[in-house]
């Protein structure tokens, strides 16, 4: 009830317009699709994000917290807000060419990846555990039908299942958790939380410290953190590639947001700390190591999506002012790396007659020279190749997790990217070697041509001028 | 009053157990609505009626009647029960076992269940939870509306009979040959 008596002062309509406006912006889309207008549906959804976009920009270091300090709606927020945003109208331009054949349920796809876009925005700015948890369930419950969006496919259907059932799982945990933490200091209340663990420096609550276990695990469940990954290969490999897209991207960065702003400004018991080691470690090593093996390309980038996450997570260590940041920078570049492979990738299936396998990127250079370039340079940088954006954010991980003293938990990590190179060059020299026989040339349309052309841009520029994606 | 709070808490305890090691599913259901009941029983001591009445409606109502309606049409019974195994079941009960030994030693130390506010016996009464819904809580209170949505857009959408397209990229980017197969 804090700011209970001021907050109708306080509040201002542009703040929380975003929200409503992404709500209605769902619903306007099931409507189209309900009245047959499959051509508009793409182009008012992307309308419309490029409307939340201008919203959320436009209140740009405005702090105040809102409805009773339930969420905020600050600078951290915000960016984040702007990246997941910025690659969901990336997805939606894919969307186009991607949906073009399909015949049913198209705009219940689109208005579902926007439901979960809200609550992407949700779990960003929350400053109440309440918030969090709605916000993760927001944010999942539309992927899990969303990943079962094939249903010609068995292995879609298995996706979407095992999907629901280990997150249904993790809800479990992170609930208890909330619980316990509950339990141990009365509030829901972020600040409050915080205080709590500030006050409790030195001394134990095992309540506390058994709620932040399971609710750590909760949220790593959603990065795919090891051991919380379980879900991740198989879900990626049988979820459409459109979705499996936007699960590596909006979704990684909407759950790391969540997970710092969580963790960012409590005193973390020695206990967790080391949990988060332990758990930074075993996904460098699992990631890096399992994606070394992998000849299917989703499998693949589901891999190295993990081993991303243990990147990540590095830079939650310790704490460190740079952090936000640092996972701003990071997450931003490797989501637009992703994305743009996830279009090549759907496109070289299309000509392979759905197969999977990395040598479906064989002949590339030579019909598609431009778009062979752009998969190398967004392939390098998630491989961290000096002059892209990969190396920068890895460089900056690294920097914090040195000056916060995580000497071998670095030297790890960076053993660990350069083994990750490997298995991004042989991507690379499956698109530069020549095909030997003839087979269905790849189609790139305008549309795809110009994501892909923007996010290979985009790694090299923002890896030469990294000052330009800034908090 | 704490005869009757013993009495419901050996219930929940005895009908969990119930829950969890009965054979045939059907018994496993019927403990669990005993259970959910005795829950209910907790809420309405600790004068949360709003609570108590949601819990039976929901879980008791709702979702058991689900649950009951699963079993039937999957036909589940103790032959069909699939065989898990022995390194499964020994992965299992060795992590089931570890969250256990770390649960009870949490509460073995250090728990000293004091109570941070005092016991307000308005808190749970259906005005109370509807005064903090619309106010404090507001915004989880609306912003669920667009979990339930997305809910139920999914649910048509899975349960929608659908016309397989002859188009080889019908889903937009192709199936492989092990799913056509399996199409046909």
């Amino acid at each position: 009830m804090r700011r209970c008596n001021n907050s109708f002062q306080a509040y201002r309509y542009t703040e929380m317009s975003v929200l409503v406006l992404l709500s209605v912006l769902g619903v306007v889309l099931l409507y189209l699709g309900l009245f047959n207008n499959r051509g508009a549906i793409a182009g008012v959804g992307i309308a419309g994000l490029l409307a939340a976009f201008v919203l959320v920009a436009a209140d740009w270091h405005l702090e105040s917290p809102l409805f009773n300090g339930i969420i905020q709606f600050d600078t951290y927020a915000r960016s984040f807000s702007l990246v997941m945003i910025v690659v969901t109208v990336l997805l939606f331009l894919f969307g186009i060419d991607y949906y073009a054949k399909v015949k049913e349920n198209v705009a219940e796809q689109y208005a579902l990846m926007v439901f979960s876009l809200i609550g992407g925005l949700l779990i960003c700015s929350f400053t109440n555990l309440v918030v969090l948890f709605l916000g993760i369930e927001i944010l999942s419950i539309p992927l899990y039908i969303l990943a079962g969006g094939k249903r010609d496919s068995f292995r879609s259907g298995e996706a979407a299942f095992k999907y629901f059932l280990q997150g249904s799982f993790a809800s479990g945990f992170l609930l208890m958790g909330l619980a316990l933490i509950y339990g141990a200091t009365a509030s829901f209340d972020l600040a409050a939380i915080e205080a709590f663990s500030t006050a409790l420096v030195g001394g134990q609550d095992m309540i506390f410290l058994l709620g932040l276990f399971l609710t750590i695990a909760g949220v790593a469940f959603k990065v795919a953190a090891v051991p919380f990954h379980f879900w991740s290969p198989d879900v990626y490999e049988g979820a459409p590639t459109l979705i499996t897209a936007f699960m590596s991207t909006v979704v990684k960065t909407a759950a790391f947001a969540a997970f710092y702003r969580l963790i960012a400004n409590l005193q973390l018991p020695g206990a967790v700390e080391t949990m988060l080691v332990v758990m930074t470690i075993c996904t460098l090593f699992l990631g890096n190591i399992v994606a070394l093996r992998q000849t299917q390309f989703k499998r693949l980038m589901a891999y190295s999506s993990i081993a991303h996450t243990g990147f990540l997570l590095l830079a939650f260590l310790g704490t460190d002012a740079r952090t936000p940041e640092v996972l701003f920078y990071y997450l931003g570049t490797y989501a637009m790396a992703t994305v743009g492979l996830f279009i090549v990738l759907t496109l070289a299936k299309r000509a392979a007659l759905g197969d999977e396998n990395i040598r479906i990127f064989r002949g590339l250079f030579q019909s598609n020279p431009w778009i062979a370039v752009a998969t190398l340079l967004m392939l390098l940088s998630l491989a961290g190749i000096p002059l892209t954006a990969g190396f920068v954010a890895k460089y900056r991980v690294f920097v914090i997790s040195l000056t916060q003293g995580y000497l071998w938990t670095t030297v790890v990590a960076v053993v660990m990217a350069i083994v990750g190179i490997y298995y991004y060059i042989l991507v690379v020299r499956e698109a530069f070697t020549a095909q030997e026989q003839e087979s269905k040339p790849i189609v790139v349309a305008p549309l795809n041509w110009l994501v892909i052309s923007i996010c290979g841009a985009a790694v090299v520029v923002l890896g030469v001028m990294p000052g330009l994606l800034r908090m | 009053m704490l005869a009757l709070f013993y009495i419901l808490a050996a219930l929940s305890v005895v009908s969990a157990l119930i829950v969890v090691s009965a054979r045939n599913p059907i018994n496993s259901v019927i403990a669990l609505v005993v259970c959910f009941l005795s829950i209910a029983g907790h809420y309405i001591l600790l004068n949360a009626q709003f609570l108590a009445m949601v819990h039976v409606i929901v879980y008791t109502g709702a979702i058991m009647v689900l649950f009951l309606f699963v079993i039937m049409l999957l036909n589940l019974n103790t032959a069909t029960e699939p065989m898990k195994s022995l390194g499964m079941r020994v992965a299992a009960v060795t992590g089931g076992g570890l969250l256990f030994i770390t649960l009870a030693a949490a509460i073995r130390h250090g728990v000293t269940i004091s109570a941070t506010n005092d016991f307000d016996p308005g808190v749970g009464l259906v005005k109370t939870v509807g005064h903090v819904l619309f106010t404090e809580f507001l915004l989880p209170f609306e912003v669920s509306s667009v979990l339930f949505l997305s809910a139920i857009v999914g649910v048509v959408m899975l349960a929608k009979k659908e016309t397989p397209s002859p188009h080889p990229l019908s889903d937009g980017e192709g199936l492989t040959p092990a799913e056509l197969e399996r199409r046909r």
